[in-house]
């Protein structure tokens, strides 16, 4: 099913906002003006692209480690410079810079956070897709994991759980091929990572995650099937990071050639000559999206920057609820 | 009031009556809906309310992190670990998500669960059935940990955290299950982080929780006999502690004796000791003393459970010892 050119170019400027907001995170990384690791996404747009158009603003989202792109996809447009502010800990961010790279929720659009443990959010989407269920709604849930989070012991609890109660979970694997350094077939028994559902009587799917529109249509038809009570799927979607595991490995565990051959199928590039050779896009058209794009980026870097930090005794409040305040320094 | 009830039955009509109050709220774990969980004390729940009560697979982990994802979408959940000791599966959804949420989400959303765990040891089950782990989340921010001594405390207080917006770790002692006491059958609350003073007295400070309350009365009694008059101070919410109860009678009292079931190392007698050597040392007419099991596993054989679980006579000889320095 191809998508209209419409669509294409939607999901096309998605994954250009997604490119340069990495990249320039990247950058304020590596000189030391944002805090903490950073682990980027350059390579894998298409798939968290493709899997947020797929859903709905009410849909509960579970992002990974590797997520700031659908992350800030996922929050409304005015909010999404605050994303960056938080990755760069600052008071306005989402967040108000308590969490960081790895924490992001924004509950305003059901980005229910990722929580830095490999297969913990695994089971707590469990618990969003429940409460759709028991709030008799049609509210599904996805999680986002990566081939190494599979590993997980709480992945089968997770699976075994969502498929004996029908309950509406996407998992949604980005096979980005690397766990830090291991290489996904020295993990795990299964040429493809999808027939691992198989176990569980639920339907997997291994699919070309740098193509966009292959993205968009697997992952409707498991959020179709999920919205009318059929249960989860696992999309298993093949694709490669072009960093290394943080900003700042030179990840030399991969041999010679395999990122160059793997940036010949970038996600953008492939959508880009099909915005050309299928709907007779022009040149001036997609540097018009770029162009617009860079104004973006560039409107979230200078909110980023010139945002306040914290103020650093909020970091005793929230501890508890209901009042509970824990002491401060004296 | 004399209706006396046991302390299971008092959970199980806390229950219900939540359950009745608030749709919002349901049951979840390993055989607690048809069967009515292992001990019995959910039982008659999914008779009334079948889609609130919920059989899972042996998945400590799975559930309790569907308790996490079920709360930040509004529900509560009453989550039954059939065994404290079964935490250790669970532990990651426990400690980096339940206790961290509220923080994460900046109160926005919360994790009002309630996670209902089967402590404690004597009942010959040895190493995985029979531990207090209460240090185990006593040294997370963000949990409750609350442990109730009798059956008008435990409906109490499990209203409480019912209706708390904290994650509440509810510690059952497996020993008081059948122990009955006096429970008003309407609804009624105790606070949550707030201690209760068992008993006023002058001479010496107890600080006891669960089934050490039962030694701390005990002794507080032989000791009556001696002229000694003890003041007996149960935590009822052992974190966040109500530091000042335990101050403030300490400073009066000038003596304390703490009484943990759980060894010996890093307990919450540890931690009161530390605090009263912090904040009020100067009041101090004794050194402080722990009464606690000794720091080995739960063994099995009723002679070995026995000789590492606290002894009575060691209250006594810690009350004394105290009092004679």
């Amino acid at each position: 099913m191809a998508l209209t050119k419409e669509h294409l170019l939607k999901v096309y400027r998605d994954m250009v906002l997604i490119r340069r907001f990495e990249e320039v995170v990247e950058k304020y990384s590596k000189n030391g003006t944002i805090p903490g690791f950073i682990h980027l996404s350059i390579g894998q747009e298409a798939a968290q692209a493709g899997v947020i158009d797929a859903l709905k603003v009410t849909d509960y989202k579970f992002p990974d480690h590797r997520g700031h792109g659908a992350i800030v996809l996922s929050s409304h447009p005015e909010d999404r410079k605050r994303i960056m502010a938080e990755i760069f800990g600052k008071k306005t961010g989402i967040n108000g810079g308590r969490g960081g790279s790895m924490h992001i929720n924004d509950l305003a659009v059901r980005n229910m956070g990722f929580n830095g443990i490999q297969g913990s959010t695994v089971v707590t989407c469990l618990g969003t897709a429940f409460a759709s269920v028991y709030n008799k709604n049609d509210d599904v849930t996805v999680v986002f994991m990566g081939d190494g989070t599979l590993g997980e012991g709480t992945c089968h609890e997770s699976m075994n759980l969502a498929a004996t109660w029908k309950l509406p979970v996407i998992y949604a694997l980005i096979n980005n091929q690397y766990a830090i350094s291991t290489f996904y077939t020295d993990s795990h028994p299964q040429e493809k990572l999808s027939d691992w559902a198989k176990g569980y009587g639920v339907p997997g799917e291994t699919v070309d995650g740098n193509d966009i529109e292959v993205v968009i249509e697997s992952t409707s038809r498991a959020i179709e099937r999920a919205r009318n009570g059929e249960g989860p799927t696992l999309i298993e979607y093949m694709t490669y990071r072009w960093q290394g595991h943080f900003s700042g490995d030179p990840a030399a565990y991969r041999p010679d050639g395999e990122l160059e051959k793997w940036k010949e199928k970038c996600p953008l590039k492939l959508a880009r000559q099909k915005l050309i050779e299928t709907h007779a896009v022009d040149e001036k058209a997609i540097q018009d999206i770029h162009q617009e794009v860079e104004e973006e980026i560039e409107v979230y870097l200078q909110f980023s920057l010139e945002s306040p930090v914290p103020a650093p005794e909020d970091s005793i409040l929230h501890v508890y609820a209901d009042g509970i305040q824990v002491e401060g320094r004296k | 009031m004399n209706r006396k009830i046991s302390f299971s039955k008092a959970i199980n009509e806390a229950l219900i009556q939540e359950m009745d109050r608030d749709e919002k709220v349901f049951i979840i774990g390993e055989d607690v809906a048809k069967m009515g969980g292992d001990f019995g004390i959910t039982s008659g729940i999914w008779e009334k309310w079948p889609d609130r009560a919920f059989d899972t697979p042996l998945s400590e982990a799975g559930f309790v992190g569907l308790a996490c994802g079920a709360a930040l979408c509004g529900l509560r959940p009453v989550a039954e670990l059939m065994f404290a000791d079964f935490i250790g599966v669970c532990y990651d959804q426990v400690v980096n998500n339940a206790a961290k949420l509220c923080y994460m989400f900046e109160g926005k959303a919360t994790a009002q669960l309630v996670i209902r765990a089967v402590t404690g040891g004597g009942i010959r089950c040895a190493y995985h059935h029979s531990q207090c782990i209460e240090p185990w989340v006593m040294n997370i921010p963000g949990l409750v940990v609350v442990a109730p001594s009798n059956a008008y405390e435990a409906k109490g207080l499990l209203v409480s955290a019912i209706r708390s917006n904290n994650p509440v770790i509810f510690l059952e002692h497996k020993g008081l299950y059948n122990k009955k006491g006096e429970v008003p059958e309407e609804l009624y609350s105790l606070p949550l982080y707030k201690a209760n003073v068992i008993k006023a007295g002058s001479d010496l400070t107890i600080v006891a929780a669960m089934s050490m309350v039962e030694f701390a009365v005990k002794a507080s009694q032989e000791l009556a006999k001696k002229g000694i008059d003890c003041e007996i101070i149960n935590p009822l919410t052992l974190f966040p502690l109500d530091k000042e109860t335990i101050i403030n009678s300490v400073a009066k009292t000038g003596r304390l004796v703490l009484l943990q079931e759980g060894p010996k190392f890093m307990g919450y007698a540890a931690e009161i000791s530390s605090m009263i050597n912090e904040e009020i040392f100067e009041y101090l007419k004794a050194p402080i003393k722990r009464v606690t099991s000794l720091d080995t596993p739960v063994p099995f054989a009723p002679v070995l459970e026995d000789y590492v679980l606290p002894h009575y006579d060691d209250v006594i000889a810690a009350c004394n010892q105290v009092m004679s320095f």
